[in-house]
């Protein structure tokens, strides 16, 4: 069997404030999270949960303090030897597109920096933003000249043009109206039957996110308190705390 | 019987935007009663928020009356002069935003900014009083607190104290609980709730967020293209939505499918209008369109025990809900 794409054993990470004797506090204890090829999981909970630090660890943007961490089944390593397998998408697309870049351009960046040559940049980007349901006509845009629901398909383009093995949805949808939202989410599914990705879609919006995912984690304070098939949050999830989540829909 | 607190009628409402105008609302009619909860839902750009603020003429300067009337508690606001609106602010409506941190003043601690919103030089005690049905315990802490010394919850909580500070007949929240967690989303919504009911005031709530809409209000007035297109109680408009654009909102809303169901999208994008609409503005995303929806304006209609807004409502309340397609 493929060893799962992103592995975290025990993973701790503890922030400091202050020098020496300072207050300790732990973002996340102990939490352990597999993520396979094709499979999205699903991280809910509320603010101050450890979410965007769990997402964070994954990506390799934050060291665990305590824990292991593998990628494809060998250790995590470097981030430049990571370059390309790993991606993000944001909430808010006004803030993660630069306003002053064409929109083809913002999608091209990944591959200039692995070093993709420009005959075959040009080709890829306009297959990819046909792939997010965009005109190419719109890689000549500025992300200014777009709606809400287009620029996030923006950033989902940028996010999969170097096919990246792993991506991470941190709220991607929360900022969305009602009407794109579905549309995202849809886009979300699509693309990864298409490009059997490993995905964690963070959100605090249960129902968005039982839609997308596999599988759910839901963390409360630093810890994964329940983890289980998606289509429990639809009937009877152990966790009080699931359940409280459950009960806002 | 007695006049409606609020009383909107026909108004249209202009951006100027420099080189061309846009229109937010398009016509908007409502009648709002004492004592009631009505919920206003759209997209963005639906016009909900212009028609909430224009309420108490709290529009940015580039937006412009071009027709209609609104009246509030018996005030015409759109002639009103300067002294009558600040009365009318300061007595009748109270005014809940969508992100406390930005609605408190940074500067001032809890205390203060409290005891403005109360009027005069109220004592501690009933400053703590009044946070104190707001929710809010350890009133003590909290009085001395600066606004970003409090979460969100907390701060919203704050902002609804001093919104009903005054005992406002109406109240006017747009989007409460956009920035809030979710699992606090519905404790702060039932305080609202609970203080309205309390004080017999009438609430607003703009949201887009049709399922804590469906908790918490009475009626709910549905907007589209700068007109309210279909008006009527809660369990009417939701259980069997007669204008197609709700019942969009209603299958595009991830929480209702099944597992395995896939969501319907609204395709298109909401129009932006120059002028008054002459046709139906929601043909072009519509399912249920036909030539009669492009050249004729729909005008609001009594059916079913609702207003709407639709030539096509006979055909959209008995059409059967879609079948989704299984996918998973």
């Amino acid at each position: 069997m493929e060893p799962p794409v992103i592995a975290l054993e025990n993973v701790t990470v503890t922030y400091r404030s202050g020098f020496l004797g300072g207050t300790a506090f732990d973002a996340l204890r102990g939490v352990s999270l597999n993520v396979s090829a094709g499979e999205t999981v699903g991280l809910v909970g509320e603010s101050g949960s450890g979410k965007t630090t769990l997402g964070r660890v994954c990506l390799g943007l934050l060291h665990p303090t305590a824990g292991r961490m593998h990628f494809a089944g060998t250790p995590f390593g470097g981030l430049r030897q990571r370059r390309g397998q790993l991606s993000v998408v944001l909430q808010h697309p006004e803030w993660a597109l630069n306003p002053r870049l064409r929109c083809g351009r913002s999608v091209d960046e990944p591959l200039i920096l692995t070093g993709v040559p420009a005959a075959a940049r040009r080709k890829r980007v306009a297959e990819i933003l046909e792939q997010v349901g965009l005109d190419p006509s719109f890689a000549a845009r500025l992300p200014g000249q777009l709606s809400g629901g287009q620029r996030q398909r923006v950033a989902i383009a940028r996010a999969l043009v170097t096919r990246p093995r792993f991506i991470v949805f941190d709220e991607a949808v929360s900022a969305l109206d009602v009407s794109v939202q579905a549309q995202v989410l849809n886009l979300i599914r699509d693309l990864q039957e298409r490009h059997d990705f490993g995905a964690l879609f963070i959100s605090h919006d249960i129902a968005a996110t039982r839609y997308v995912s596999h599988r759910i984690a839901v963390m409360l304070k630093g810890e994964i308190v329940e983890d289980g098939p998606a289509g429990k949050f639809y009937a009877s999830p152990e966790h009080p705390y699931s359940r409280a989540l459950l009960a806002a829909v | 019987m007695t006049a409606p607190l609020v009383d909107i009628a026909d108004l249209v409402i202009g951006y100027d935007t420099g080189m061309r105008q846009v229109r937010a609302l398009d016509g908007a009619s409502l009648r709002i009663d004492e004592d009631e909860t009505l919920a206003i839902v759209g997209e963005s750009g639906s016009g909900k928020t212009t028609l909430g603020m224009a309420a108490g003429r709290l529009l940015p300067p580039e937006a412009k009356v071009i027709g209609g009337s609104i009246h509030v508690a018996g005030v015409d606001v759109t002639r009103a002069d300067d002294e009558a609106l600040r009365r009318l602010r300061h007595d009748k409506l109270g005014f809940v935003f969508q992100n406390p941190t930005t609605a408190l003043d940074p500067t001032l601690r809890i205390g203060r900014q409290v005891a403005l919103a109360m009027g005069g030089r109220p004592p501690p005690e009933a400053i703590a009083e009044l946070l104190s049905r707001a929710e809010l315990n350890e009133s003590e802490r909290i009085l001395r607190a600066f606004p970003h010394e409090l979460s969100g919850g907390m701060a919203q909580r704050v902002v609804i104290a001093m919104a009903i500070a005054r005992r406002p007949h109406l109240l006017i929240a747009d989007e409460p609980t956009a920035s809030l967690d979710a699992s606090i989303r519905e404790k702060v919504m039932s305080t609202l709730g609970r203080l309205r009911a309390e004080s017999g005031a009438s609430l607003v709530i703009l949201s887009h967020d049709l399922r804590m809409v469906a908790r918490h209000a009475d009626r709910v007035a549905v907007m589209y293209g700068g007109r309210i297109v279909e008006l009527g109680s809660v369990t009417r408009v939701m259980q069997a939505p007669a204008h197609p654009y709700t019942r969009a909102l209603l299958t595009a809303a991830a929480g209702n499918e099944r597992p395995g169901e896939r969501l319907c999208p609204i395709p298109g994008t909401p129009p932006i209008l120059e002028s008054r609409c002459e046709a139906c503005a929601y043909a072009d995303r519509c399912a249920f369109r036909e030539t009669r929806c492009d050249t004729e304006r729909p005008e609001a209609r009594p059916f079913l025990g609702r207003e709407v807004v639709c030539h096509r409502a006979e055909a959209v309340i008995g059409a059967p809900t879609q079948a989704r397609q299984e996918d998973r």
